[in-house]
This record gives C-alpha cells, structure tokens and sequence, in this order.
C-alpha cells in the first residue's frame, strides 16, 4: 500500500510540476522571480525524491515490506466511511441532526454494549455542541439542505 | 527595569477576570488534550482554535497558548498511571514514572511531575522575559534573506530530527510548500492551481488541513492501533496508596536536576525543529549520564520523572521565542499558535513586542499564571483526570469527529472547508501509517508563503544572486548556525535516543 501511496504522490507531483511549467511565468516581465519560481523548485524537487523513495521501496524484499492486519483496517475504514458520510449528512439536514444521527450509528457500531447509554450521548453531545457553539460562542453550524419535521 | 515595567503592564492585561477566566479553560483544557493518549498539544490547538474566534484577541491568545503548555502537564499522568505517554513530550516520563507507580509511589510521582513542570514552565517563561526583548533586538537587523534562511532552518532542522525516515519528511514538507502556493499571486495578480474555484483564490486555508492532519489523522491512527479496543484495566490505583505527597528527600534529590533539565529543554526549546519530545529525551539521557544512581533509571528513579518533566515544560517556553521574536514556529503546535496570531491580523517579529506591547507581555505574563494554575490543578484535579482516562476511545473517537466537522465549519461557514478538512484527515492516517511526518507539512504551509515571499523579495534585491546569502553578516551567521544544528543535533538526538532506549529496557 505504501508502493500506491507514493505512486500516487509522484503523480501529483509530476502534475504540480507540469501546470507550474506550463502555466506559471518563472519570470515577471520585469525580470523579477514570477509566480512559477517558488512551483517550479518545489515540483522538481517532489518528483525527485519521490521517485528516489519509490525506487527504494521497490528494491525492498518481501521480508522488509509492511504487514497488513485485515481488522486493524475493517476497524479504521468502518470510521472513515461513517466520518465521510457524516460529511454528507451535514450539508444535508445540518449541523444537530447530522450529529444525533452520526454519533448514534456510529457509537451503536463501536460501542455495542452500551445502547442507552449511546442513546443517551447521541442527544446530550449535540446538545452541548449546539449550545457551544450557537448559543456560547455564536458561530456558525451547518445549516440544513432539507429541514426534517422535529 | 524596562522588562521589569513591561511585564508589571502584562501582568495588569492578564489579571483581567475574563482573561483569567479563559487562562484557567485554556489550562484546564490543555491538561484534558494532554491526557487522551494520541492528542497532542498541536491537535488540541488546532480543533480548539475555532472556538476562539468570538473571542477578544488577548484571551483568545491566552487561552491558546495555555492549552500548548497545559498539554505537557496533562501528558504525564497517563505516563505514570497507565504507562501509555498521553503524547510524545512524555514518552521518557513513561520511563521512571510508570515503575514509580508499579512499586506504590503513584501519589508522589504525579506530584513531583506537577512541581518538575512548574519548575520547568517557570524558569522558561523568566528566560522568555529576559532573552525575547534581546532576541527581537537582534532581528530587527534581518531583511528578507535572513527571513527566508531562518523559514529554511526551522524546516531544516526538523527534518534533521525525523532520523532514518528524512525522505518522506522532505516528501512532506514539498506537499506542505505546493498547498502553500494555491491561490492568487499577491505580487502579479496570476491565480495558481485554483481551477478556476472562487473556494481557492484566497489559498488554502491552514486551518482544516490542520484539524484534519491532527484532530482526524491521529483519530484514524489511533483506531487502526486498536486503541479503542483496549480498556484501562492496567491504570494504577494511587488512591489506595498510604502516602500520596512527595518525601522532603525526593524534593532535596532532584533540585539540581529540575536547574538543569530547565536550562537544557529552554535551549533545545528555542532550536527550531527540535521541540520538547527530543528536549525530554535529552533531559533523561544527561540525567543519567550525571546520576549516582544511574543504575536505577528505568527501575523507578524520581530524578528519572522530573527530568523529562522540567525539561518538555521548559522547550515549550522556549519554542515561544522564535515565535514572538522572528515570527518562525519551531514545531507544528507553535506552526498553529502562529495561524492563530495571523487569523487576528497579528504577525508575529522583531517589532512585534514593541508594536503590540499589550498583547506580547500580556501574553507572557499570563503564562506565569498559567504555570500556577496548572500545578494547582494538576494536583488537585488528579481524580477527575482519572476518570477521563476511564471514558473509552470508542466512545471519545466519535465525539472528536464531531467537533472537528463543526469546528472547521465554524470558522468560514464553508462546506469546501469541511469537505477539505475530511479529505486530509484521510491522508492524514496514511502520512503517519507510512512515515511520513504531517508536522513538516503544516510547518511548511505556514512557512512556505513566508519563505517564498521572502526569497523572490531576496531575488529582487540581488538581482538573481544567491551570493548575497553569503554577503550579508546576519545571513552567513544563520547559515553558520543552521550547518552547525544539522551536525549537532542528529548526534545529540542519537545520544538521547540511545540512553532512553536503555533505560526503557531496564524497566520492562
């Protein structure tokens, strides 16, 4: 995974590299650093010690190669999925009832044992938040996409 | 008696109810971010920074600053009662502290880490108070080259500190800087990597890569670690101890020590990139190399707790320097108190203390109460602080995705933002599961604008000369220093390392 991780930084890079060439004046017409000077150091140099690392990951045996442990990454994925879609959930029906929604799947999920109590903590946190945020500090929360009847 | 004055109009700024007020959340809140194993004081400042925008800027800075060195207190108990470092500054405090609980002194070794960190945090705030004015004195002789060498230095010598894996940290620095030149070019008005997005024609923005590297990354890291599987069956129950307060004998023990330690983290403080996790280390492996009793460390020597106590707390005084001063962030957390002076269209430098007198002294004044309050609630606060370290990860993970979303939300009421603050917390997780360092990339996309701002300001100057680098003073001094670190501080880091690594291996 980390071989796909880098290729996909190198990729980014060589991108980077490209608009900065392409797009971006080394120059000013004045003869004065121009807004793909800094780019332009940047990306050569991303490409290069990218590469450099990618390569050394390469040559690396099947003995030196990172383990994988298939929970650890149910664990973590199940997290980001819910996160990811705690994101949608925002800008659909808002910052209170995406969090009741989100912390209630999400602890029913990873604290099994506990269901009122995770009942309980999907009310009270959003709550708090509300109050923290709207009312204590006056900032803004999500506002929703589509209002729900409660 | 300028600096004497000085600090008596910060003390008049801090002593304000409501600055006090936010001194004793930002405390009490750094002390919790400290305590949950996987937060450090960079994530905490970054979820937490949101919240302060309502705020009048002296206690919104206040308060800031209180949580970055609260965090070093608050590290420590999990050290010593659940032998699990709360973040990385107290790893070596695992190293004594856990057996010192393991043979019944678990009451007298958070007590003696509370003193050690007041020590520590107090003689680095009067070395700030002495040395900063002097600092700002000496820089304001800088221009731009030097401005462009000391962002290069501090980036530099943090890579140097990342060891066997400094590639992936240039790697991450590179991505750090490219993030940096998104936006509107201020000096010819050309848009850079915006893809015609109105989102991206400011830049973007420090704030959610920060929450979403630090707050949602470690989150991820942590879940993948298992950490919200294990339970806190092993914490030590100091309660049932007969004796909870310290032996005038471990007070006399470790005097010299704390003198020590606290001079030592304040130095290494003050190096941009070297921070109070390699100060702590530093501090344990002199310590031991000084001891009578070296043969203890590890086995539950007090000189082995107080050492990396006194001198994470005095390295995070002593990060505070290049801040105030050159305006350069030493360390990811100071990289974040830095956006928080920025967002208040504060920039820290050599004619900051003398332009914002209130604000600096303020500052500084304030962390003198901080200190006091800190060791008061870190002694008297012990049992509440237990009983969050008993709320399981499983349940605490979810509510930290939550005030990460609404916390990045807040501050633009900006969906792109959220979206933006999720995405690098995804990339966040691979960063760290990889190697790669996510504190070179925020240090670098708060250092990069500077940098690159200050080297087409040198390239101008010199008419497209890297020579004037070598030709002024101030410029070949840094360059001189900045060799001089690159050499020195990889041995130093092996030094501390090494004797840890011993020391680890004598305890378990």
């Amino acid at each position: 995974m980390r071989r796909v991780f880098l290729v996909v930084l190198l990729a980014g890079a060589i991108y980077y590299t490209y608009v900065a060439f392409n797009d971006l004046n080394f120059l000013t017409r004045t003869g004065r650093p121009g807004p793909g000077f800094f780019p332009r150091l940047i990306g050569v140099s991303a490409i290069l010690i990218t590469l450099w690392t990618l390569v050394e990951e390469l040559r690396k045996s099947e003995d030196q190669r990172e383990r994988t442990n298939p929970q650890a990454w149910k664990d973590v994925v199940v997290l980001m999925a819910l996160a990811v879609s705690y994101a949608v959930l925002l800008r659909l029906f808002g910052g209170f009832i995406a969090t009741v929604i989100f912390l209630g799947v999400t602890l029913m999920i990873l604290n099994r044992s506990q269901p009122m109590k995770n009942l309980a903590l999907a009310i009270l946190i959003p709550g708090g938040v509300y109050l923290l945020f709207d009312r204590v500090l006056n900032a803004n929360l999500p506002p929703a996409l589509f209002e729900l009847p409660i | 008696m300028d600096i004497f004055a000085d600090l008596m109009m910060g003390l008049s700024v801090a002593i304000s109810p409501i600055n006090l007020l936010y001194l004793l959340i930002g405390a009490f809140v750094g002390m919790i971010v400290g305590v949950i194993p996987g937060f450090g004081p960079s994530a905490g400042l970054a979820i937490l920074l949101p919240v302060t925008f309502g705020m009048d800027p002296i206690g919104a800075i206040m308060m800031l600053a209180a949580i970055y060195y609260g965090a070093m207190y608050g590290g420590t108990i999990t050290s010593i009662l659940l032998n699990t470092p709360g973040e990385s500054a107290t790893v070596a405090s695992t190293f004594d502290g856990f057996p010192l609980a393991k043979n019944g002194r678990a009451g007298p070794a958070l007590v003696m880490q509370a003193g050690a960190s007041f020590v520590g945090g107090t003689v680095g705030v009067i070395l700030i108070t002495i040395l900063a004015p002097l600092f700002a004195q000496v820089s304001r002789s800088f221009g731009p080259p030097e401005y462009f060498l000391l962002a290069m230095m501090g980036m530099l010598t943090l890579l140097v500190m990342i060891g066997s894996n400094w590639k992936l940290g240039v790697i991450s620095a590179l991505i750090g800087f490219a993030l940096g030149t998104v936006g509107v070019d201020l000096e010819t008005g050309q848009s850079r990597y915006t893809f015609g997005s109105a989102e991206l024609i400011g830049g973007i923005y420090f704030i959610p890569i920060a929450i979403g590297l630090f707050g949602l990354g470690e989150l991820f890291y942590a879940f993948y670690n298992g950490l919200h599987k294990t339970g806190t069956g092993g914490i030590v129950q100091y309660d049932k101890e007969e004796r909870f307060w310290p032996t005038a004998q471990d007070w006399i023990s470790t005097r010299m020590t704390m003198v020590r330690c606290s001079i030592l983290g304040f130095v290494v403080g003050v190096i941009p990139g070297a921070g109070a996790t390699i100060a702590s280390l530093m501090a344990y492996s002199t310590e031991r190399s000084v001891s009578k009793n070296s043969e203890n460390f590890g086995k539950g020597e007090m000189a082995g707790l107080v050492a990396p106590e006194t001198a994470n707390n005095a390295a995070s005084s002593g990060a505070m320097i290049p801040l105030l001063t050159l305006g350069i962030p030493g360390s990811a957390s100071t990289a974040v108190l830095l956006a928080a002076f920025l967002l208040w269209g504060l920039r820290p430098g050599p004619l900051f203390m003398e332009q914002n007198p209130e604000l600096a002294w303020g500052l500084i004044a304030s962390m003198y109460l901080g200190n006091m309050v800190l060791l008061v609630i870190s002694i008297f606060a012990i049992p509440l602080f237990v009983q969050m370290i008993k709320v399981p990860y499983r349940v605490l993970g979810p509510s930290v995705v939550v005030v990460c979303a609404l916390g990045t939300f807040s501050v633009h009421a900006s969906f792109v933002e959220t979206y933006l603050m999720f995405a690098a917390g995804i990339v966040g997780f691979f960063m760290r599961l990889y190697g790669f360092s996510p504190a070179a990339l925020v240090l670098a996309l708060v250092l990069g604008p500077l940098a690159e701002e200050a080297l087409r300001q040198t390239m101008t100057i010199s008419r497209g000369s890297f020579g004037i680098f070598i030709e002024r003073t101030p410029s070949l001094t840094i360059i001189c220093v900045t060799v001089a670190l690159l050499v020195l501080l990889p041995l130093l880091n092996r030094f501390g390392n090494t004797n840890a690594g011993e020391a680890e291996k004598a305890g378990s």
